[in-house]
């Protein structure tokens, strides 16, 4: 083939131009330090990074469900587990005037004791978090507890949270399926209504009726069983939450794990091509340039 | 015979080395001319006469000033630039629209769709805050403005490249004239006397040229002209000195210009483009990508539909008045909210029950609800599918314009190794014709010298 001048520098032309696109994309790998920078670089695994991507931002969100639903439960259990302390010594209060007694300063005093107890009761149960009143169902920005009967303002839907993907979980305790459990539709942990109970108690302690006092203390004994069903429900959900927070930061690593396998550059691997590369097109700029001076005229 | 035919034929020699040292100077000069082909003098030997009984010769003469041309190169030449100008022109485009699904580098419309709904997930737990209300509404605010902005930058372009028919149109009308004009002049200066080399070279080039924006096939004619007609369609674009060509009027349907061809000779029709840079164009403008642009119209247009058919059935923040439409719109172009005060965010799912979740449980759900495609994937799924098939089509069109280029590159250095000025030959041949003339001059003082001495035996 017969070769002219203008031919080997075209050629020149154009692998200086090839060298210095392979240089390029090396150049932006290691700058970049991640392999896929647009879609073009390569899609089948652009799909797979932002697949991961959405999955990962979905797991943050879970983590945040999680996280704000374990706050939750952990005030729904203080809250119940103060109730449990007040049905404790309200029983023991009880216990000291069994069997009645004549002395009207004793009933007396029994009766304000009780009082005293009932209204902790409704303050636990009207407790905050933020401004949602944990007890009150989805009626949750007014108290849900007042002294009379029917004592319940609050309504009993279940509040759920999404804590991994298509999977919820009951955050709230409806107030009144632990403080008035006879009336409430669904009875999970018990039927006495205590609040009831307390004001049958003093009125029965107020009459120094022996029978009602007796009724009245079995009764805290059950609503006190009640209040300990609803801490045990609360106590496997946070045992649940836990759970699911483990999986979803094992998923997360997981997935983290494939997104940098996939995506971050191996240096060393890099170093090397990069001077591989540096090389050649040193190599050709240089013989292109001592090609190019080439010329008969040189020696005319 | 006689002395004075020994001058002549000097004299002969003095004039043809001249003209092939203009021929070869003729070379040099255009060493670097793109589309010249290197030319050179054949020689040939004059006629013989009869002297004394023995034929004899009368010296050298010019038979032609050729150049070396190969029309099968120039052939694949034309249509290699066909595609390579389809090619490059498809890879430049999507090239500029890949940033807007750069999702890989920096956060865009996908992770606005996750952030959305991620709102609504905060809102399950608070469903009457009015911080994560207004998160609702702002994440949305972000994913309509990520839909007008890649909408936009679709429209934008499909616009742009409307636009740029208008030069490319006139560009091609410039060079079916020239070489129209180029048609008449060799024909004319052929008729006269021998060959055009330097007209026919321009003219090639102007072929590639065209070929480059249009498809074309063309047939050289013995009087010296070419005709030229359209590869789609097969229109006369020059007939001899008749030249056709290419115009746009504005279609009112679609607001973008429809391409007609006016033949050589006349005769109007409507024409589809299909290769070149015009056919690229027109596919980019016409399919690629209002191609995209209708999966993110959809994308949008099913996010309005499936999250108004879950809003409105809730209540909004007293629990008392139902539920509107969460967006408006039904294109990623006028995608908009619907809604613009938190209270109107209908996070209840039940009358009367302010801190209900269950219809924001409902939203916040359709992230992962098979919502597109005919129910088979979730809208960031579909979503990432876009980014990735973008992806691929410019890789597939970059890696087809390297080979284009490469093919391309591969042909011109064959053209070159057959028409290219090589200077070392060039110079090799100064010295050869330089030698030549000199020898020649020589022969006519030797003629002279005995032509003295012929005097001087009269003297």
């Amino acid at each position: 083939m017969r070769v002219t001048a203008n031919m080997s520098a075209e050629t020149s032309l154009y692998n200086i131009q090839q060298g210095r696109a392979k240089l390029d994309r090396l150049q932006e790998l290691t700058s970049s330090g991640v392999i896929v920078n647009t879609p073009s670089d390569d899609p089948i695994n652009t799909r797979l990074l932002l697949d991961i991507s959405d999955k990962l931002r979905a797991g943050d969100q879970y983590t945040s469900n999680i996280q704000k639903s374990i706050t939750w439960q952990q005030f729904t259990n203080a809250a119940l587990t103060g109730m449990s302390d007040i049905m404790a010594l309200a029983k023991k209060q009880v216990g000291t005037i069994n069997s009645g007694s004549s002395d009207a300063t004793v009933r007396q005093n029994a009766v304000l004791q009780l009082q005293a107890l009932k209204q902790q009761l409704l303050d636990m149960g009207n407790m905050q978090l933020g401004d949602q009143y944990i007890f009150g169902g989805a009626i949750n920005s007014t108290q849900p507890f007042s002294a009379t009967a029917p004592y319940y303002a609050g309504d009993e839907t279940a509040l759920n949270v999404e804590i991994s993907s298509n999977t919820t979980l009951q955050m709230n305790v409806p107030g009144n399926q632990v403080l008035t459990a006879d009336t409430a539709t669904s009875q999970p942990y018990g039927t006495t209504n205590i609040l009831q109970a307390f004001d049958d108690l003093i009125t029965a302690v107020n009459a120094n009726d022996v029978a009602g006092i007796q009724a009245g203390s079995l009764a805290l004994a059950a609503g006190a069983k009640q209040i300990q069903n609803a801490q045990s429900d609360v106590v496997s959900r946070l045992t649940r939450l836990d759970n699911a927070g483990k999986m979803n930061g094992n998923i997360r690593n997981t997935l983290e794990t494939v997104y940098s396998n996939t995506q971050n550059v191996d240096y060393a691997k890099l170093a090397v091509q990069l001077n591989q590369q540096k090389l050649a097109y040193e190599s050709s700029l240089s013989a292109t340039a001592k090609l190019s001076q080439m010329s008969l005229l040189d020696y005319l | 015979m006689g002395l004075s035919t020994a001058m002549e034929i000097g004299k002969n020699g003095l004039n043809i080395y001249r003209v092939a040292t203009e021929v070869t100077s003729e070379n040099i000069a255009n060493v670097n001319t793109p589309g010249y082909s290197r030319q050179r003098v054949i020689l040939e030997t004059s006629p013989p006469t009869t002297a004394n009984g023995f034929p004899i010769g009368t010296g050298v003469r010019i038979a032609a000033v050729e150049r070396y041309y190969d029309s099968l190169l120039q052939q694949q030449l034309v249509n290699a630039q066909t595609t390579q100008g389809y090619d490059t022109t498809k890879s430049t485009v999507l090239q500029q629209i890949e940033p807007t699904f750069n999702e890989v580098g920096s956060d865009g419309l996908g992770a606005a769709i996750s952030n959305y709904f991620g709102a609504w997930q905060d809102l399950t737990l608070n469903p009457a805050g009015s911080a994560e209300r207004q998160a609702v509404l702002s994440r949305a605010q972000i994913l309509t403005d990520n839909f007008h902005s890649v909408s936009k930058a679709l429209t934008d372009t499909i616009s742009i490249q409307n636009d740029t028919l208008v030069p490319l149109t006139e560009d091609i009308n410039a060079t079916l004239n020239n070489i129209a004009q180029l048609n008449g002049q060799i024909k004319t200066t052929e008729l006269v006397n021998g060959n055009a080399n330097e007209l026919r070279d321009q003219r090639d080039q102007l072929v590639r040229d065209l070929s480059q924006q249009i498809g074309i096939t063309y047939k050289e004619n013995s009087d010296g002209t070419t005709d030229i007609s359209y590869a789609d369609g097969g229109a006369a674009l020059v007939t001899d000195t008749a030249v056709g060509s290419f115009s746009l009027t504005n279609n009112v349907g679609t607001g973008l210009y429809n391409v007609f061809v006016t033949q050589a000779g006349g005769g109007t029709a409507l024409v589809t483009p299909k290769t070149g840079q015009l056919g690229a164009i027109l596919e980019l403008r016409d399919t690629i990508i209002p191609g995209y642009l209708s999966k993110v119209d959809d994308l949008a247009n099913s996010m309005v539909s499936e999250v108004n058919a879950i809003h409105s059935t809730g209540f909004q923040q007293d629990a008392i008045t139902a539920g509107t439409n969460f967006f408006s719109g039904t294109t990623a172009k006028d995608i908009a909210l619907n809604i613009s005060t938190t209270n109107q965010v209908a996070a209840s799912g039940v009358a009367g029950l302010v801190g209900d979740s269950s219809n924001t449980l409902k939203l916040a759900q359709l992230q992962n609800k098979l919502t597109m495609s005919a129910g088979t994937t979730t809208f960031n799924s579909y979503y990432d599918s876009l980014v990735s098939q973008v992806g691929l089509d410019v890789q597939s069109s970059k890696n087809t314009e390297a080979q284009d280029i490469a093919f391309t590159k591969q042909l011109t250095t064959l053209r070159e190794s057959n028409s290219g000025v090589s200077l070392d030959e060039e110079l090799t041949n100064l010295i050869k014709y330089q030698r030549s003339y000199q020898a020649s001059s020589k022969l006519i003082t030797t003629a002279t010298e005995m032509m003295d001495i012929v005097i001087g035996i009269i003297r």
